[in-house]
């Protein structure tokens, strides 16, 4: 399975986590992050989607509002294009408190890195951000990490998203509608069983609990009422 | 807001949203993007695929047109297969009859301000899941920057590349195809908050296309 694959059957963000670690690894990367950057002045532990950075390092960063004076997140804001944290502009000369972020995350192994800025509907940004070397990085490469970054950003921000709001109407799990669209198709308990591998009692039992759920009456009508409100397509 | 599904022959309002979504096209996508082969004297984007095999998906807001896209049905001429098929290498995952392409998709440029995602984007993109869904699809394709494949994941879609990425007046481009499901359509819905279904309970009869999949 690839990994671009993989990355989008995860279920939790540990899970991606360690896709992305192993992943990462055959490319010279050992630590990363995925986050949200936020407007001045705000704190960005709210919008970190993952952090895979040395927990100091992460401490000192959040804690000081590094985000708001690192080059490497300021210049996220003025490209579509992923850039080696050496590409990022800033005035060493004037720049004090820019320097002193380059310099300190130098001190913690962190010498160079590879950036992925992600643009967001409604103008939000966010950043993916590989922690190693990137000399030996040809342009395939660039392209798969930057692919890569994009697919963990999108996966994580899925997993991470508000909760499922109970829903205003009782409706039925992905695997009942399914079950009714065989039924509406004309297929009968043991047909459906074969077809998905379930066996006849618990096509029924499914079927069943959709009729409790939907206060319908018969099988006939339970499939009529879930066409009718949409809760499947055929 | 409010969605139309429409396919030529048009009727005498649906033409007029047409007109509305050829103007805005013209606008976002020559105007504002810079595609300088489009451009047209009389300022409407129309090419060769908005013809007869074309759906439009319009989402109107007091009868403006505010965002909108198109789907072409894989087994009839199509941009992913012609000007975009140097994008795919692989294989589409089945037969191009249960399939559509999916171009143009806009939202109007005075509805994209403010961080937040439009909610005439994310009501395209329930509608274009709703839509595939009830035509039988079980897929779609795209070409586009790459960041849809982060768009569309974030929503819970399944999105697979159909090659790699070129590189495209200096942006990665990408061809790729997305797994239509009940899933998919229910991970759409709960990201973006809509609910409900958007298409018409009364919508156009399904499309048997002369060489696709007959239906008894």
């Amino acid at each position: 399975m690839s990994t671009i694959e993989d990355i989008q059957h995860q279920t939790t963000t540990n899970a991606v986590l360690n896709v992305m670690l192993r992943a990462l690894e055959s490319c010279g990367f050992e630590r990363f992050i995925v986050s949200g950057l936020p407007d001045p002045g705000m704190d960005v532990r709210p919008f970190v989607l993952l952090s895979g950075w040395d927990s100091e390092w992460y401490e000192r960063y959040t804690r000081q509002g590094y985000v708001h004076i690192d080059p490497v997140a300021r210049h996220c804001y003025s490209t579509t294009l992923p850039f080696d944290w050496s590409q990022a502009p800033f005035d060493r000369e004037n720049d004090g408190p820019a320097r002193r972020v380059m310099d300190e995350a130098r001190d913690f192994g962190m010498d160079d890195g590879f950036c992925v800025p992600v643009h967001m509907e409604g103008g939000m940004q966010g950043v993916v951000s590989l922690v190693g070397e990137t000399q030996h990085l040809d342009e395939k490469q660039r392209l798969e990490l930057h692919m890569l970054s994009l697919y963990a950003h999108g996966r994580l921000r899925y997993l991470t998203g508000p909760a499922i709001r109970p829903p205003g109407r009782r409706v039925i799990t992905p695997r009942e509608a399914e079950i009714l669209k065989w039924a509406a198709a004309g297929k009968t308990a043991s047909e459906i069983a074969e077809i998905t591998g379930l066996t006849p009692r618990t096509i029924n039992q499914h079927c069943e609990n959709a009729q409790k759920r939907m206060g319908t009456s018969n099988r006939l009508h339970t499939v009529v009422e879930a066409i009718r409100h949409k809760l499947i397509t055929l | 807001m409010k969605l139309h599904i429409i396919r030529s022959p048009a009727d005498r309002h649906d033409r007029e949203l047409l007109e509305q979504n050829f103007r805005l096209r013209h606008r976002i996508f020559v105007e504002l993007a810079g595609w300088n082969s489009l451009r047209r004297a009389d300022a409407r984007d129309v090419d060769d695929f908005d013809n007869d095999d074309a759906t439009h998906l319009l989402i109107s807001d007091s009868g403006v047109v505010v965002g909108g896209s198109r789907l072409t049905p894989l087994n009839r001429p199509n941009l992913l297969q012609t000007v975009f098929n140097g994008l795919v290498q692989g294989k589409l995952p089945a037969h191009p009859s249960l399939g559509a392409d999916w171009t143009r998709f806009y939202v109007h440029p005075d509805r994209r301000e403010g961080r937040r995602r439009a909610p005439e984007s994310a009501a395209l993109f329930c509608a274009v899941m709703e839509y595939a869904l009830l035509q039988g699809y079980s897929f779609i394709t795209f070409v586009s920057s790459i960041s849809m494949l982060e768009h569309g994941t974030a929503v819970g879609w399944r999105i697979t590349p159909l090659g790699t990425p070129a590189i495209s007046d200096g942006k990665p481009i990408v061809a790729a195809w997305i797994e239509v499901s009940e899933q998919a359509l229910q991970n759409v819905r709960r990201r973006t908050g809509i609910s409900r279904p958007l298409a018409p309970v009364h919508g156009p009869p399904p499309v048997v296309w002369p060489d696709g999949p007959q239906l008894a």
